[in-house]
């Protein structure tokens, strides 16, 4: 396991002999994004397509109080806040099917519990507080091997998951009924889709923190969507963003010594502000 | 060639569909027949949606919806072709025409691009409806009637037994309404599935349908169009001020609005 890191991290000063790959904690920075960056923007692209926006902000907030059930309970913070990530995205799907309210009032009553439950925790157990400042606006500088080793994981399984999947989700996202007339298992595509949504935010909050997870998943195919025609135009303009942005972001926070997560997530800000402009000059041309 | 003598492919019996602890529809027995055109009519809220949800499976309800084939056609069960309302569909999602067949035709994801055989699926489905030069448009970029289309031809590919259309024609203008629906019937002729057709348009069906379903919750009427279709049937389901062809236009074209909100 070490020795695949090593290798890439020597790869890494073959490739890139610049100044802030130098220091290893930078290389596994980098490494991370490289992995966890285009994981989220892929699964963005679907994401947008549902309106599930305000899912995935819930899901974030709900590692808020998986992280303090984790020290509470002595377990390590990551895996509490990835398994509470899933419960939580389990049950806001079931409850929205049993109910059969719209998707934002259940998301809605989720978010508020979720914090709150966070926060009576929290504010119960002094000292908690201090843990909580990295996943708040993440911590990307200070990942661990093994933490790298999971964000490769996670891309390699959503890799394999949209591949199996994509078609299905995005013709569920364009027509519900259509598409179950076609066979598809709605619900079943539902609940994965909604679990590896889960997987993602909660792994990218290590990489920009629980304030800006969302903007990982949906800014990027949010920018990808001004400009392209076509779902793989969409697909892979989304990801391009989302790697440029990760790079551009560790770079620019390297030399201006800003917060690395916020960078990133300003740096695909700036693609959306770019290719909306984009898309209003292609518009205002063809009429 | 003649037709076969009709036969019942669908036979719907003692069908109840009931949400949020409301009866949307109750006690419907109905028969779509084979090769026929039958068309579903009745007031907004009437439930007609939800029938073809209910044929489709993609509604619970109680009662039995049996699916009768015949002996020529092989066993099996029947393969359903599905229309969905036009105003329904999520326009702004960045996919051609070609993404969109590709999604259903294909196992490989669409991010790595249309395979060969969508996209010789895609041509002949396209062709069929008479709109090759469609086929690299974006879906959200397409006119009203251009959409219906594109969505007839994607029901059509994979040869339906029954083909149910949901307001085909609705927010299309009258002249494109008209090219639908004798295109429909051209393609009809050529293929005999047997057709469902949701419409608020009585003029269309009265033209094009075999058979007419009464619906407000449950079955008013049915049975041959020029039977059915009467002052008192009308009254009975849209409320006693409604009248047939309650407006004119110089064409011979009518419509009959009924009340209520959808």
């Amino acid at each position: 396991m070490e020795s695949v890191l090593s290798l890439a991290y020597s790869l890494m000063d073959r490739l890139l002999p610049l100044a802030f790959t130098e220091p290893a904690f930078m290389k596994r920075a980098l490494l991370a994004v490289l992995f966890v960056a285009p994981a989220a923007a892929a699964v963005g692209v679907p994401l947008i397509q549902f309106r599930m926006a305000f899912f995935s902000d819930a899901i974030g907030h709900s590692a808020f109080t998986g992280v303090a059930l984790g020290v509470l309970l002595g377990i390590h913070p990551l895996l509490t806040m990835v398994a509470f990530g899933l419960f939580v995205a389990y049950a806001i799907t079931m409850v929205k099917s049993r109910t059969g309210l719209s998707p934002d009032t259940v998301i809605g009553v989720f978010f508020s519990t979720v914090i709150a439950l966070g926060i009576a925790v929290i504010s119960a157990r002094k000292g908690l507080t201090r843990n909580l400042q990295a996943y708040l606006y993440g911590d990307l500088l200070a990942i661990s091997d093994a933490e790298v080793f999971w964000m490769a994981a996670l891309f390699l399984a959503v890799a394999a998951y949209l591949f199996l999947a994509f078609n299905r989700i995005l013709l569920l996202g364009v027509h519900e009924g259509f598409a179950r007339s076609l066979g598809i298992r709605g619900r079943a595509l539902e609940i994965s889709f909604s679990l590896v949504v889960a997987l993602v935010v909660t792994t990218a909050i290590r990489a920009v923190g629980i304030l800006l997870v969302t903007a990982l998943l949906v800014v990027p195919a949010a920018a990808a969507r001004n400009v392209a025609k076509g779902a793989a135009g969409a697909f892979w303009t989304a990801i391009v963003i989302s790697l440029l942005s990760g790079v551009a972001g560790i770079a620019a926070s390297y030399y201006l010594d800003t917060a690395t997560g916020a960078t990133i997530v300003l740096f695909t800000a700036a693609f959306f502000a770019l290719t909306a402009i984009l898309r209003g000059s292609l518009k205002s041309g063809n009429a | 060639m003649s037709r076969p003598p009709p036969f019942h492919t669908l036979e719907i019996r003692d069908l109840s569909v009931r949400a949020g602890g409301m009866e949307i529809l109750s006690g419907i027995h109905a028969d779509i027949r084979c090769g026929e055109v039958t068309a579903l009519i009745g007031p907004n809220g009437a439930g007609k949606t939800t029938l073809l949800l209910a044929i489709l499976g993609l509604v619970p309800y109680s009662g039995t919806i049996r699916f009768c084939r015949a002996e020529e056609h092989g066993k099996g069960t029947p393969r359903i072709g599905y229309v969905p309302q036009r105003i329904d569909l999520d326009r702004n999602a960045p996919m051609t025409v070609l993404d969109f067949f590709a999604l259903s035709s294909q196992r490989l994801p669409v991010f790595l691009g249309p395979s060969r055989k969508s996209r010789a699926e895609a041509e002949t489905a396209l062709h069929r409806v008479g709109s090759d030069h469609l086929i690299g448009r974006p879906l959200g970029k397409l006119s009203g009637g251009e959409l219906q289309r594109v969505l007839l031809g994607l029901a059509l590919r994979d040869d339906p037994d029954i083909l149910l259309l949901d307001e085909p024609v609705s927010g299309v203008d009258v002249s494109g309404e008209e090219l639908f629906c004798d295109f429909l019937d051209q393609i009809h002729q050529e293929s005999r599935f047997s057709l469902l057709l949701v419409s608020h348009d009585l003029s269309v069906v009265t033209r094009h349908a075999d058979r007419v379903i009464c619906l407000n919750r449950s079955i008013v009427c049915q049975g041959a169009t020029t039977e059915v279709l009467t002052p008192e049937t009308l009254s009975a389901m849209y409320g006693s001020g409604a009248r047939l062809f309650s407006h004119r236009h110089a064409d011979g074209h009518g419509h009959l609005h009924g009340d209520g909100n959808e």
